[in-house]
């Protein structure tokens, strides 16, 4: 197929172009609205698909598309400085798009039944079109400059759905609380760009990967300086850092995971978004983007740890959460947690994979999530329920939707012939084949393992406390209308819970092919095609412009084969296949272990969980506080350190440098007008200037008198002058 | 059709408006508001004459629109007027603030004619400034700015006018000061320069770095000419921006101003100060630019960080709206500092992008002002000024998070391009800086969004109850300023391809020392 704007471009101008549309006409026609964004976004679809399917097709690991046009130029004078923007898609890319792009609109159907009866049911879907739009234009950029672009426009559509109820004041906390921290992320993942950008001269991401082969970052530093002491970091490990603070944020990693939990104030299909398609994939996908600047950058063992820390640390919480998207949100953190946990450990396919498949489980559950609050009404409050103490034994009145919810359960808790098996557990055997390298690669795969415990316990205690046992809340439970199956409430989750299944993913159902002995071979399409960019590839690149037709003829690609060792040695090879093998009995074992204690507590009731959680009352508190960190935060670091900071200059700025230094200038300025006026009154005016006129004046007196007009006066005045000068004469 | 004398009709016509509106009787107020917005619209259009006629390959002046007559002959004075690519931006910038504002100051009553003139008058000065070539004239109009300024702060202010009007012309003429004995010993010196040869007023001539080693006596010593006259340029138009040390008069004269005047006041009065930079200090002295970069970055940072962080504390809507002013003029600073293709041209995009932004944010506390007659988002008795104004005024909601997304860089919208730019352009010259401005964009999303959620979301404050929405006039005026902010924070071209040129022609003078 050709590749050119109309069907690349189209993928990301649909869902914005029926934004734009939609913010005009919402108003007035909301079910037409409402038709153009789900409509949109299918046509997205069908166009991924296309490419997709063409991607297959050409089956090759180095097969990708990439078209730039020009977007800026600055150039001038003898200076030339000049911006592309593109598309750049890859075996990834295409399964990306394909992901989101089906993900979203399955969320879309959903939301004209969750979302119909809201007053503001139109302008959902605007927001809804255009965070599809923006993890789409992410998703094709080719450069890290409009990556960032539509990174910070889905932080803006999250800042939005989250405060969707703006009604509520937590709405909006939970709201900035989201952008803010994310965009604790987004400010370093934009330093990490202008790193990039000082030595490769852009930032597009097959230029860095041409620039790390050709061993451009070493030697290079950032040299950061503080009153004369210059501390110079190596650039791959400063930038790398930078952009995966990114994902941190974005993603919501340990410490920057606060946000997650609080953005379930929005509508619970946005959440289902936000959570598995859309915002939090964004932040994955960036690492693995750059993952050979990553590499370059030796910074693999810390993103593990985080990873590590993030998948086990969520889980905990997760054990004591009593409301239905709390845990959901908590698990999400978690696996959040493994993806990037794989990246750490080089795991770079199964960490995409588990990007996938926790889309699609992930997004199953929510909805699934919102299906269940959706028919709890409770009448006293006009609210809908979300706290799973009120429910219980819904399994009889919502058949379609305990069975959706019970595939991804399985899933996401990696039970076998499950997605989340195949994918989970590739990145936790590579977190284990990384053991030889040293007592410090424990650390993750423990984290790793211990959460993969905690995520079967406390996802299948959700499921009992929802689906089984006896109605907690009964007045609740009879109002509620038994489910019947309709087309845009439960078609999308069963369609999810469909690609569930291993098979999907990988080509055995045990999926324990990810490093064969040589020899076997194995036809998988995911990890034949979604492999570590080699950026020895791009040393002799070309870029092509938009008016270029791909035509099918000009570019050749030898199909891929299979490379069922990896490219390591045989013996290598050997031990890798033999820890995975290990590593996925102990993953089954684990998750039945996880099975059976929440079986224990909630299904037979043999353990009393009120009994542990006294046992463990500090550990209790901590999880209730969530470790903690919201408090030192908000309380400590927020209104203790920034707000009296700001408080404090602001304060200097007016109540002492405006006051005394500015109008200060001004007192002495009035102060030399003043001495001034003093000297001018006093001495010039009074004494030289009003004493000249004074001095006349006298004169004037003394000399009117003599011109007073009368005869006798002049003729007395004569006669004395006369006399006196006869007078003077005579002495 | 206009072509030789397209900037004579953009200076006079603003002039001809007050000429008519003085003549028109005092009783008939809407004949006053129809003249003045007529008059300003029709100096658009001449604006966009200009936008269309331009070259834009042309780095220098485009000498299709130059006047030149003798003013004063015997002191080589001219009426100079011309532009490039930064000019010609900030007069179409000026152009469309000013038409907005007239709209926005419909509902003036106290004294609608003078109001009215002074208003045209002051466009006439600005548009003055940003044309003239000639320095002499230059000051004149810099100076007579102050004039309209005073009177607008001072009649139609607040309840504390005079301070602030006080306050905001005595700080200006202070900086106007250093820059006339600028003026009065480049005069002087211009002579003793080969290259020019004779007493002159013409900045075109009197750029180019020609006073590069020349010396001064002051004081009894030798100091080189170009730093210490760099200075006093600098002090000069640094007031205007403004930088950190001389920050104060902002926050009083936007509380105190009217509306259209904040606007005004924020979108060009502030860029003249930064285009004084571009215009006269660095061309003029650009080994002194260099030599001095260290300090204008740092001065910078300041503004950046301090205007952020003393924005977050402020409750006062419109107090803090200035704080951040001071923010982004910072990052105007750090591009000028940067002094590099990008960072320049972010510079000047900025400018552009701050025009508007803060426009459409002064506008919006205009139309919450014109409702609620405070601004305090914190009342001093510690309760919420507004409160659920999303609930009461969603059309306002939506135009306020586009400004605020705007003034706080959203990417899609103008203003990160500029900043992007800015920090791409300086992050090899001065990487901690960068590092450290980076937090800038991150207190300034910090403050906005909490000054909006406080305003905004939650249930409906009793006092808010009785606030209708945007009316027709308020969205007509929006509307442009938000389809702009839009249109270039995707597709910023039509700017970038305006100025580049020019900017590009600076950035190679200032790489030649």
């Amino acid at each position: 197929m050709d590749y050119t704007i109309w069907s690349v471009g189209l993928i990301f101008l649909l869902p914005f172009m029926a934004f734009v549309v939609n913010t005009v006409i919402v108003k007035r026609f909301t079910t037409l609205a409402v038709g153009i964004s789900c409509s949109a976004i299918f046509g997205s679809f069908l166009l991924s698909l296309r490419i997709f399917s063409d991607f297959q097709n050409k089956f090759a690991a180095d097969y990708h598309i990439h078209k730039v046009f020009n977007w800026m130029n600055l150039s001038g004078g003898d200076q030339t400085f000049v911006v592309d923007m593109g598309v750049y898609i890859d075996n990834m890319g295409s399964i990306m798009l394909l992901m989101v792009t089906g993900v979203a609109f399955l969320i879309h159907i959903f939301s004209t039944f969750y979302m119909r009866d809201d007053a503001r049911y139109g302008r959902f879907f605007v927001y809804l079109s255009l965070f599809t739009s923006a993890m789409l234009g992410l998703v094709l950029s080719d450069n890290l400059l409009s990556f960032f672009i539509f990174w910070e426009l889905m932080g803006f559509c999250s800042y939005s759905l989250i405060g969707f109820y703006y009604e509520k004041n937590e709405a909006g906390d939970a709201s900035i609380k989201a952008f803010m921290t994310t965009r604790i992320g987004d400010v370093f993942f934009l330093l990490g760009i202008l790193a990039i950008w000082s030595v490769v001269g852009n930032v597009t991401f097959v230029d860095i990967y041409r620039f790390i082969g050709e061993n451009g970052f070493v030697g290079k530093t950032a040299d950061l300086s503080f009153f004369g002491t210059v501390i110079g970091i190596p650039l791959a490990t400063f930038a790398g850092l930078a952009i995966f603070m990114g994902t941190i944020g974005k993603s919501a990693q340990f410490p920057l995971q606060v946000w997650l939990p609080d953005a379930m104030m929005g509508p619970t299909p946005c959440s289902a978004l936000i959570h598995a398609a859309t915002m939090v994939a964004a932040g994955v996908y960036l690492s693995l983007r750059m993952y050979p600047l990553m590499e370059a950058g030796n910074l693999n063992y810390f993103i593990a740890i985080i990873g590590g820390i993030t998948a086990f640390g969520a889980a905990t919480i997760a054990l004591i959460q009593t409301d239905i998207k709390a845990v959901l949100a908590y698990s999400t953190i978690s696996q959040l947690g493994y993806m990037v946990l794989g990246i750490g450990v080089g795991s770079y396919t199964a960490a995409f994979m588990h990007l996938i498949t926790h889309a699609v489980f992930k997004a199953c559950l929510f909805l699934s999530a919102g299906s269940v609050i959706h028919s709890l009404h409770d009448h006293h409050t006009h609210e809908h329920v979300q706290e799973m103490p009120r429910m219980g034994g819904l399994r009889k009145k919502m058949p379609f939707t305990f069975w959706a919810m019970m595939f991804c359960t399985l899933a996401i808790t990696g039970a076998p012939f499950f997605s989340g098996f195949v994918s989970k557990d590739r990145i936790l055997g590579d977190a284990a084949v990384q053991l030889v390298n040293g007592w410090k690669w424990y650390i993750p795969a423990i984290l790793g393992y211990g959460g993969a415990f905690l995520t079967a316990f406390y996802m299948f205690r959700m499921m009992f406390l929802t689906f089984f046992g006896e109605p907690r809340d009964k007045e609740l439970y009879d109002h509620m209308h038994t489910e019947h199956f309709s087309w845009n409430q439960n078609l999308p989750l069963l369609v999810l819970s469909v690609f569930t299944f291993g098979a999907w993913y990988c080509g055995s159902f045990t999926g324990q092919s990810i490093a064969k002995v040589p020899g076997v071979q194995n036809k998988e399409w995911f990890s034949t095609l979604v492999t570590k960019p080699d950026v020895n590839n791009f040393t002799h690149y070309q870029k092509q412009p938009w008016e270029k037709v791909d035509k099918k003829s000009d570019l050749v690609f030898e199909k891929s084969h299979y490379d069922a060792s990896h490219g390591l040695e045989e013996k290598e090879a050997h031990r890798v296949h033999h820890v995975h093998v290990i590593g996925a009995i102990v993953s089954v074992f684990i998750f039945l272990g996880g099975l059976l204690m929440a079986m224990m507590m909630y299904y037979w009731k043999k353990w009393n969980p009120g009994r542990w959680t006294s046992a463990f009352s500090f550990w209790y508190r901590a999880l209730q506080n969530k470790y903690y960190m919201d408090d030192l935060y908000i309380k400590i670091i927020i209104q203790k350190g920034l707000l009296n900071l700001n408080n404090f200059l602001a304060f200097l700025d007016m109540g002492i440098y405006d006051r005394y230094a500015v109008d200060g200038m001004a007192k002495v300025n009035s102060w030399a007008f003043k001495v001034c006026r003093w000297f001018d009154d006093v001495i010039v005016d009074t004494v030289v200037v009003d004493g000249t006129g004074a001095s006349v004046r006298i004169f004037n007196v003394v000399l009117r008198t003599f011109q007073s007009g009368k005869i006798q006066f002049y003729i007395f005045m004569i006669l004395f002058v006369m006399v006196g000068y006869i007078w003077q004469l005579n002495i | 059709m206009f072509g030789a004398n397209l900037l004579n009709w953009i200076l006079w016509l603003p002039f001809v408006g007050v000429i008519a509106i003085l003549c028109i009787p005092k009783g008939k107020e809407n004949v006053i508001r129809w003249t003045a917005l007529i008059s300003t619209l029709v100096t658009m259009v001449f604006c966009a004459v200009l936008y269309c006629k331009f070259d834009r390959s042309l780095g220098g002046m485009q000498s299709q629109f130059e006047i030149i007559a003798p003013w004063i002959p015997s002191f080589n004075i001219n009426y100079f007027l011309s532009v490039d690519g930064i000019s010609a931006l900030m007069i179409i910038l000026t152009g469309m603030l000013f038409v907005i504002c007239i709209g926005c100051s419909w509902k003036i009553e106290k004294m609608v004619k003078g109001y009215f003139a002074l208003f045209l008058f002051l466009e006439f000065t600005v548009m003055g400034v940003f044309m003239s070539l000639d320095f002499f004239l230059f000051y004149v109009f810099w100076e007579v700015m102050l004039l309209p300024m005073f009177f607008l702060i001072g009649i139609w202010g607040g309840e504390n006018r005079e301070y602030a009007a006080v306050k905001f012309f005595l700080y200006t003429f202070f900086g106007s000061i250093l820059m006339l004995v600028g003026i009065v010993g480049l005069y002087y010196m211009s002579a003793e320069v080969p290259s020019i040869g004779a007493h002159t007023f013409d900045i075109l001539d009197l750029s180019g770095g020609k006073f590069s080693d020349m010396t001064v006596n002051l004081f009894g010593s030798e100091w080189n000419f170009s730093h210490v006259f760099f200075w006093a340029m600098f002090i000069g138009f640094a007031i205007k921006v403004p930088v950190f040390p001389f920050h104060t008069w902002l926050p009083h004269a936007h509380v105190q101003a009217p509306t259209a005047v904040s606007v005004i006041l924020a979108g060009v009065l502030l860029k003249m100060g930064t285009y004084g930079f571009l215009r006269i200090a660095y061309p003029i002295f650009p080994q002194a630019a260099n030599h001095f970069a260290d300090w204008i970055a740092v001065l910078g940072l300041i503004n950046v960080i301090y205007g952020a962080l003393c924005a977050m504390a402020q409750t006062d809507l419109k107090r803090l709206v200035a704080y951040s002013s001071v923010s982004h003029m910072g990052f105007v600073m750090l591009g000028f500092a940067a002094m590099t293709t990008a960072g320049m041209n972010g510079a000047v995009l900025q400018m552009f992008n701050h025009g508007t932004s803060a426009a459409m944010m002064f506008l919006m506390v205009g139309v919450v002002y014109e409702r609620s007659h405070h601004r305090w988002i914190v009342k001093p008795d510690g309760s919420l000024g507004f409160g659920g104004l999303y609930q009461q005024m969603p059309k306002y909601a939506i135009v306020f998070i586009i400004s605020m997304f705007a003034s706080l860089g959203l990417p899609g919208l103008s203003g990160f391009i500029s900043e992007a730019l800015i920090f791409i352009g300086i992050y090899k010259a001065y990487t901690t800086i960068t590092v450290l401005a980076l937090f800038g964009l991150l207190i300034g999303a910090a403050y906005l969004l909490w000054m909006f959620k406080r305003m905004f979301f939650g249930e409906v404050n009793e006092d808010c109850k009785s606030y209708s929405d945007m009316n027709t006039r308020e969205l007509v005026y929006m509307a442009p300023l938000c389809i702009l902010v839009i249109l270039f924070g995707i597709w910023p071209a039509p700017l970038l391809d305006f100025m580049r040129a020019s900017v590009g022609n600076l950035v190679t003078l200032l790489g030649n020392y």
